[in-house]
C-alpha cells in the first residue's frame, strides 16, 4: 500500500520547522541561563545569537541528513547503498535529502541559481538608486544593508555553484559512481540553506552597515543584523569545507583504472586545487567573524584599541581566506573554459600538464598575497612591498592559462553553439578583470584606486569572466547530460549577446567612474565629479544583464520540460560522462570503466580514452 | 573480408582471458549465420559461437542456458524484431553486448552495450549509424600525418598577419584611451610617479589584451569549422620551448613591475623636514584640521601651495580614510590614540579648491562624509592663518565654531530638519523624552552629561550613534561655548 505523501515528507518542510522549534528553545534556553545567573532576563543579542545556533541544529537535525549518523553512534546499522525515498516524485525528491551526488548537484545548483536572481535583484535596486545623484527611495541604512547583502549572497552563490560543479562533475570525470563520502555531501550542501535563512534575517534584526568585509571596529557596532550575517557566513564556511574535504577523498582515491593525475580531465584538476583552498582558508573567515561575534556578545576586544586591541589584525585575518577565496570562485571556472575549448575547437588542450599545474600554481601563490588588500589599512609601510611582488607573481600561472587556451584554439576547427560563445565571453572578460589587476597590485597606483569603483569593476570583471560565463557554458553544456533534453539554442544565443556587450559597458563604466574619484560603498555620489552619465549607463547595463540571466533561467525551465530529446554525446566529447546515457543512471557506471587513452586526443585516428567494458570477470 | 568488421573484441580487452568469448548469433539467414560461425571460428581460437538461433524465443533461451558475452545480430534480417529483442534484453540482468551488422553495409556496425535509454531514445538510437570499431586496434593510435612544407608556410602566414593585427589594435586602443577623459587632473607632487606608473600600466594592458583577444578573434573567424566536416583538427599536444618562453617572458614583466612600482611608491614617500603637520581627524560623519603648529582648529583643510603637509590621521570611532583624488595618495585613519596615528605627505602643486572624501565605509553617512580642501598661496595661507587663530571673545561665536569644528552638524540641525540627532532649534530649555520613558529638562547639567557620556540619557527616538570620544576632545570652556550657542537658537 502506498503511503500518502504528506508535506512532511518533504525534507526542507521539515528542516524549516525544525530551524522555527530550535529557535524558540534557543532564545528560552538563554533566557533561562540569564535568569540562573542573575542578570535581566532579556536582552536581544545573546538571545538571537543562541537561538538561531539551535535552530540550525534544528533544522539539519529536521531534515534527516543527519540520520544515518546519528543511527552509527547508537550503533545501529544503516544500508550501504541507501536508495532515494520511493513516495518523492519528480521534484520533492529535490526538496530532500539525497545521497546521489547528482542529486545534490542539481540541488546546488538550483539554489545558486536563485540566490544569484536575489543577490542581482538588490543590485538591480542600489543600482537604480544610483542612477542618478541624490537619494531618491533607497536611505543610507537600506542602502548599505542592501549593498552588503548583495555582496554575500553573490559569493554564497558563486560557491554554492562551485559546489554544484564539482559535485556533479568530479565523480562522473573519473569514473566513479559518487562522492568518497555521500552523507557529508548531502550535509555540505542542506547547511547552506540555514545559512541563507540567516543572511535574509539581516533585514529583520535592524540591518548592517559595513559591507561585506565586515571591518570592526564598524561591525563592533552595528546592529544585530551584524549577528545574523556572521552566522550566516559561517554555516556557508562548513559547507565549503566539508564539500572540500569530500572531493580531496574522491579524487585521490576514487579514479578508476588507469587515469593517473595526468589523464583526468582537466576540470578534476581545477576542482582539486579549489577544495584544497577551500579546506585550508575557509576557517579563517569563520575564525575573524567569530572573533567580532565575542567582541559583540561576550565584551572581548581583539580589535578594539580601547582594549588593547588592534583592527587591522582583523584585516589580516579576514584576507587570509578572503583572497585564497578568489581562486575558490574562478578556478573552477576557468576548469570549464580548458574542459570544454578542445570539444569545440576539436583539438587538444594545448599543454595539459602545464595548465593543469598551473592551477595549483594559482592556488599556492594566492596564499602569499592577502595583504594587497590593506595596502592603504596602515599596516607595516615596508611589508607592502613583498606583497606587491606576490600579488604581481600570480600573472605567470595566469598567463599560462590565456596563452595554452589560445594556442588550443589557433588552427583548430571551432564551431560556435552556446556552450562555446560563453567560453569566448569567459576568456575576453576574464582577461579584461585579469589586466586591471596589476595597477591595484602595485602599491603606488593602488593607492588612489583602492576603495573605489575601479576595484569594484576590478572584481566584477574577474568574477564574470571567471565565474558566471563559465557556470553559463557549463550549464548549456552539461544541460543534456543533467536533463536528458537540450536547451533551446536560440534563446541561449540571444542570453549571450545581451550579456557580452552590456557587461563591457558595466565593467568600462565602473572602472572609469572609479579612476575619476567615485567611492565604493556609498549611497549617493558628488555631482561635483561629472560621471552622472556613466552611471546612468552602468544602471541600464546591469538590468539588461538581469533581463538577460532571466531569459536563461526561462530557457532552463522550460527546456528541462520539454525540450528536445538529447543524443547522448551532442558534443562528440571524450569525457568519460559523455559515453552514458542521458539522464545518467542512478548509479554512474554500474561496472566500473577503465582508462585508456589521453583525454584530449582530438585528431589522432583510433586513439581511445574510456572503455566503458567492464574488465571480464575471472570465471562466470 | 578486411573491410567486414572484425570481431577483434577478444583482443580489445585489456586483460588477457582466462577462458573463450561466448558469442551468440541471431539471424534467420543461414548464409549469415553459417556463415559467420565459420569465420569466427576459424580466426580465433578464444572464440566459441554457442548457437545460431533464428527468432525471439530461441535467443532469449539461450542467453538464459548459456550466458554468452557477445550476440551477433543480422540488422537486415526482418523475422527478428529488433525492438522487442532490445526491450527484452534491456529488463535483463546479464553482461552482455550486442553488435548488430548489415551485409549490406560492411563498413559499420551498431554495437550496444546494456545501458539504460530511455523508451524515446531507443527510437533515435536504432535510426542512428555509429561507427564503432576503428580498422585499427584502439590501444595503438596512428601517429598523425607530418607537417608539410606548405603547412608550415601557411601557419607562418597567419602567425603574422595576426601579429599585425595585435600591434594595430594596441595602437588604436591606446588612441581610444587617450581620447576619453581617465584620470582627474594631477594636482600634487605625489601624483607625479603614480601617473607615470599608470601610464606604463595602460600602456601594458593595451597590448596584452589586443594580444589574446586579437589572436581569439582571429581564430573565431578564420579557422572554422566548415559545416557538415566532422572531422578534427590537427593534433597538437604542445610545444615545451613556447611554454618556457610565455612563462618566462611575463615572469620578467612582473618582476620589472614590480621593480618599478616600489620607486614610485619611495617617491610618494619622500620626506621633507620642513612638512608642515596638521592632525587630520575623521569621526563618524564629518573631518576635522588641526594645525598644532599654528594652534588652529578648522573643519576645512587648507594648505599652502608646493609645501608638504604632513597628515597625521587619526580617528575618534571607527576606521576612515582620507582621500582626495587629484592628490592621488590615500591613507586609512585609525582610531586608538597615539599609537595608531599614521602619516600621508602631500604636497600640493596646483592652487584650488579639492574635496577630501571618507574612503572606508565607516556607516550609515559615509557617503556624505566629505570636506573641503583648498590649495592657496604661501601669502593667502600666511594670512588665513593669522586671522584664525584669533578666536572670538564671544562665547556664543565660539560656540558657533565648535558646532561645525567638532562636527556636531552632521547630526543636529539648527532650523527643525529632523537628523541624525535631536535638532538644535528651541533645545536649550526643553522638555524632552528619554528612551527609559522619564522626561528631563536639557540643561547645562543634562547638555553635559550629553555631550562627555552620550546616550546615558537618549532621548526617545533616536539611536546612540554620538561618538563618545568627542566629549574627551572637548574643554569644559569649549562646552560652556557650545551651550552659550544654543541658548541663542529659538
Amino acid at each position: 500500500m502506498e503511503q500518502k505523501t504528506g508535506i512532511f515528507s518533504i525534507g526542507l518542510i521539515r528542516g524549516l520547522g525544525g530551524f522555527a522549534a530550535g529557535t524558540l528553545i534557543g532564545v528560552v534556553f538563554t533566557v533561562l541561563v540569564r535568569v540562573i545567573l542573575g542578570l535581566p532576563a532579556w536582552k536581544p543579542e545573546p538571545a538571537w545569537v543562541v537561538g538561531v545556533v539551535f535552530g540550525t541544529v534544528g533544522f539539519m537535525l529536521g531534515t534527516g541528513v543527519m540520520n544515518d549518523w546519528i543511527k552509527w553512534a547508537k550503533g545501529e546499522e544503516t544500508s550501504e547503498h541507501p536508495e532515494a525515498d520511493p513516495r518523492l516524485k519528480g521534484w520533492a525528491k529535490y526538496l530532500s535529502v539525497s545521497y546521489d551526488h547528482k542529486v545534490i548537484g542539481v540541488q546546488y545548483g538550483v539554489t545558486s541559481l536563485i540566490l544569484f536572481l536575489l543577490a542581482g535583484s538588490y543590485a538591480l535596486l542600489f543600482r537604480t538608486e544610483l542612477a542618478a545623484t541624490g537619494i531618491q527611495f533607497l536611505d543610507p541604512k537600506n542602502y548599505n544593508t542592501m549593498m552588503s547583502l548583495h555582496g554575500i549572497v553573490m559569493i554564497g552563490a558563486t560557491l554554492l555553484a562551485v559546489g554544484a560543479m564539482s559535485n556533479y562533475l568530479v565523480p562522473l570525470m573519473i569514473g566513479a559512481n559518487d562522492m568518497a563520502f555521500p552523507r557529508l555531501n548531502a550535509f555540505s550542501f542542506w547547511i547552506n540553506i540555514p545559512g541563507a535563512i540567516l543572511l535574509t534575517a539581516v533585514w529583520f534584526f535592524g540591518g548592517m552597515d559595513t559591507g561585506w568585509t565586515g571591518y570592526p571596529p564598524l561591525s563592533a557596532r552595528a546592529p544585530l543584523g551584524m549577528d545574523m550575517f556572521f552566522l550566516g557566513v559561517y554555516f556557508v564556511g562548513l559547507s565549503s569545507i566539508f564539500g572540500s574535504l569530500n572531493v580531496i577523498a574522491t579524487i585521490v582515491r576514487m579514479r578508476a583504472r588507469g587515469m593517473g593525475y595526468f589523464r583526468m580531465p582537466i576540470f578534476v584538476w581545477t576542482a582539486f586545487a579549489t577544495a584544497i583552498i577551500g579546506l585550508t582558508a575557509t576557517q579563517l573567515i569563520g575564525l575573524s567573524f567569530q572573533m567580532v561575534l565575542f567582541e559583540r556578545v561576550l565584551g572581548m576586544s581583539f580589535f578594539e584599541p580601547a582594549g588593547g586591541g588592534n583592527p587591522i589584525l582583523f584585516q589580516h585575518l579576514f584576507w587570509f581566506y578572503s583572497h585564497p577565496a578568489v581562486y575558490v570562485f574562478v578556478l573552477t571556472g576557468l576548469g570549464v573554459i580548458s574542459e570544454l575549448l578542445p570539444v569545440f575547437a576539436r583539438k587538444p588542450l594545448f599543454g595539459y600538464r602545464w595548465v593543469a599545474l598551473s592551477s595549483f600554481g594559482i592556488a599556492l601563490v594566492g596564499f602569499l598575497v592577502w595583504a594587497h588588500h590593506m595596502f592603504t589599512s596602515g599596516m607595516a609601510p615596508y611589508l607592502r612591498v613583498p606583497f606587491m611582488y606576490s600579488t604581481l607573481l600570480v600573472a605567470v600561472p595566469t598567463g599560462v592559462k590565456f596563452f595554452s587556451w589560445v594556442a588550443t584554439i589557433w588552427e583548430g576547427k571551432l564551431s560556435f553553439e552556446t556552450p562555446m560563445l560563453f567560453v569566448f565571453g569567459a576568456i575576453s572578460i576574464f582577461l579584461l578583470g585579469g589586466l586591471s589587476g596589476p595597477p591595484n597590485g602595485v602599491v603606488a597606483t593602488d593607492l588612489h584606486l583602492q576603495d573605489t569603483y575601479w576595484i569594484v569593476g576590478h572584481f566584477h570583471a574577474t568574477l564574470f569572466g571567471g565565474f558566471v560565463f563559465p557556470f553559463f557554458a557549463a550549464i548549456y553544456y552539461w544541460f543534456p547530460k543533467v536533463t536528458g533534453r537540450m536547451y533551446n539554442e536560440r534563446l541561449g544565443k540571444l542570453h549571450f549577446w545581451l550579456m557580452l556587450p552590456a557587461f563591457y559597458v558595466q565593467s568600462l563604466g565602473q572602472m572609469q567612474t572609479g579612476l575619476l574619484g567615485m567611492r565604493r560603498r556609498i549611497a549617493d555620489y558628488d555631482p561635483a565629479l561629472n560621471i552622472q552619465f556613466s552611471q546612468l549607463l552602468v544602471t541600464i547595463a546591469g538590468f539588461v544583464i538581469g533581463l538577460a540571466v532571466l531569459i536563461a533561467v526561462i530557457n532552463f525551465i522550460l527546456s528541462a520540460r520539454r525540450g528536445e530529446v538529447a543524443v547522448p554525446n551532442p558534443w562528440r566529447s571524450r569525457s568519460p560522462e559523455w559515453q552514458l546515457p542521458s539522464p545518467v543512471p542512478e548509479h554512474n557506471y554500474a561496472e566500473g570503466i577503465e582508462i585508456i587513452g589521453e583525454p584530449y586526443d582530438y585528431g589522432l585516428e583510433g586513439s581511445a580514452y574510456v572503455d566503458l567494458r567492464p574488465a571480464p570477470a575471472a570465471a562466470d | 573480408m578486411e573491410n567486414f568488421p572484425s570481431l577483434r573484441f577478444a583482443a580489445m580487452s585489456s586483460v588477457s582471458q582466462s577462458r573463450p568469448q561466448r558469442v551468440l548469433i541471431a539471424s534467420g539467414h543461414p548464409l549469415f549465420g553459417q556463415g559467420l560461425r565459420s569465420l569466427l571460428e576459424a580466426r580465433r581460437r578464444s572464440i566459441e559461437v554457442i548457437g545460431v538461433v533464428s527468432n525471439l524465443e530461441e535467443a532469449m533461451q539461450a542467453l538464459e542456458k548459456h550466458s554468452p558475452d557477445l550476440v551477433v545480430v543480422d540488422y537486415d534480417d526482418q523475422r527478428l524484431n529488433r525492438e522487442e529483442f532490445l526491450a527484452r534484453f534491456l529488463e535483463g540482468e546479464r553482461k552482455l553486448r550486442v553488435v548488430l551488422l548489415s551485409l549490406s553495409d560492411p563498413q559499420n556496425a551498431l554495437v550496444y552495450d546494456r545501458r539504460r535509454l530511455a523508451a524515446a531514445q531507443i527510437d533515435d538510437w536504432l535510426e542512428e549509424w555509429t561507427v564503432a570499431v576503428p580498422p585499427e586496434m584502439p590501444g595503438k593510435p596512428v601517429a598523425p600525418a607530418a607537417e608539410t612544407q606548405p603547412d608550415r608556410r601557411k601557419s607562418m602566414k597567419h602567425l603574422i598577419v595576426a601579429s599585425i593585427l595585435v600591434l594595430l589594435v594596441t595602437a588604436l586602443l591606446l588612441f581610444g584611451m587617450s581620447q576619453v577623459r581617465l584620470l582627474p587632473e594631477a594636482a600634487s607632487l605625489q601624483a607625479r610617479p603614480i601617473d607615470r606608473m599608470f601610464n606604463l600600466e595602460f600602456t601594458v594592458i593595451a597590448f596584452l589584451f589586443s594580444l589574446i583577444v586579437v589572436f581569439m578573434v582571429y581564430s573565431i573567424v578564420v579557422f572554422r569549422r566548415k559545416k557538415g566536416d566532422l572531422s578534427d583538427a590537427r593534433h597538437i599536444e604542445g610545444n615545451y620551448r613556447l611554454e618556457v618562453v610565455w612563462t618566462a617572458i611575463p615572469l620578467a614583466t612582473v618582476l620589472a613591475f614590480a621593480y618599478l612600482g616600489s620607486q614610485a611608491l619611495a617617491d610618494t614617500t619622500r620626506v621633507d623636514p620642513k612638512a608642515m603637520e596638521v592632525n587630520v581627524i575623521g569621526s563618524q560623519w564629518s573631518w576635522r584640521f588641526e594645525y598644532p603648529e599654528l594652534g588652529i582648529t578648522t573643519n576645512e583643510l587648507r594648505l599652502p601651495v608646493n609645501t608638504q603637509a604632513l597628515l597625521r590621521l587619526s580617528s575618534t570611532d571607527v576606521i576612515h580614510s582620507f582621500w582626495v583624488p587629484e592628490f592621488r595618495v590615500k591613507q586609512d585613519a585609525l582610531p586608538g590614540g597615539k599609537e595608531f596615528i599614521r602619516n600621508l605627505r602631500i604636497t600640493p602643486t596646483q592652487l584650488g579648491e579639492y574635496k577630501v572624501r571618507c574612503a572606508e565605509l565607516c556607516g550609515l553617512s559615509h557617503y556624505a562624509m566629505e570636506a573641503p580642501v583648498i590649495v592657496m598661496t604661501a601669502a593667502d595661507f600666511q594670512a588665513w592663518a593669522a586671522e584664525a587663530v584669533g578666536l572670538s571673545a564671544d562665547p556664543v561665536e565660539r560656540g558657533r565654531k565648535w558646532y561645525t569644528t567638532y562636527g556636531c552638524n552632521a547630526c543636529h540641525s539648527l532650523d527643525g530638519t529632523p537628523g541624525v540627532g535631536p535638532t538644535w532649534k528651541g533645545v536649550y530649555g526643553r522638555e524632552e523624552q528619554l528612551s527609559d520613558g522619564s522626561t528631563v529638562i536639557v540643561d547645562d547639567a543634562y547638555i553635559i552629561e550629553s555631550i562627555r557620556n552620550p546616550g546615558a540619557k537618549l532621548v526617545q527616538g533616536f539611536q546612540n550613534l554620538m561618538p563618545a570620544a568627542i566629549g574627551a576632545d572637548l574643554t569644559d570652556q569649549q562646552l560652556q561655548d557650545l551651550i552659550e550657542f544654543m541658548k541663542t537658537l529659538k
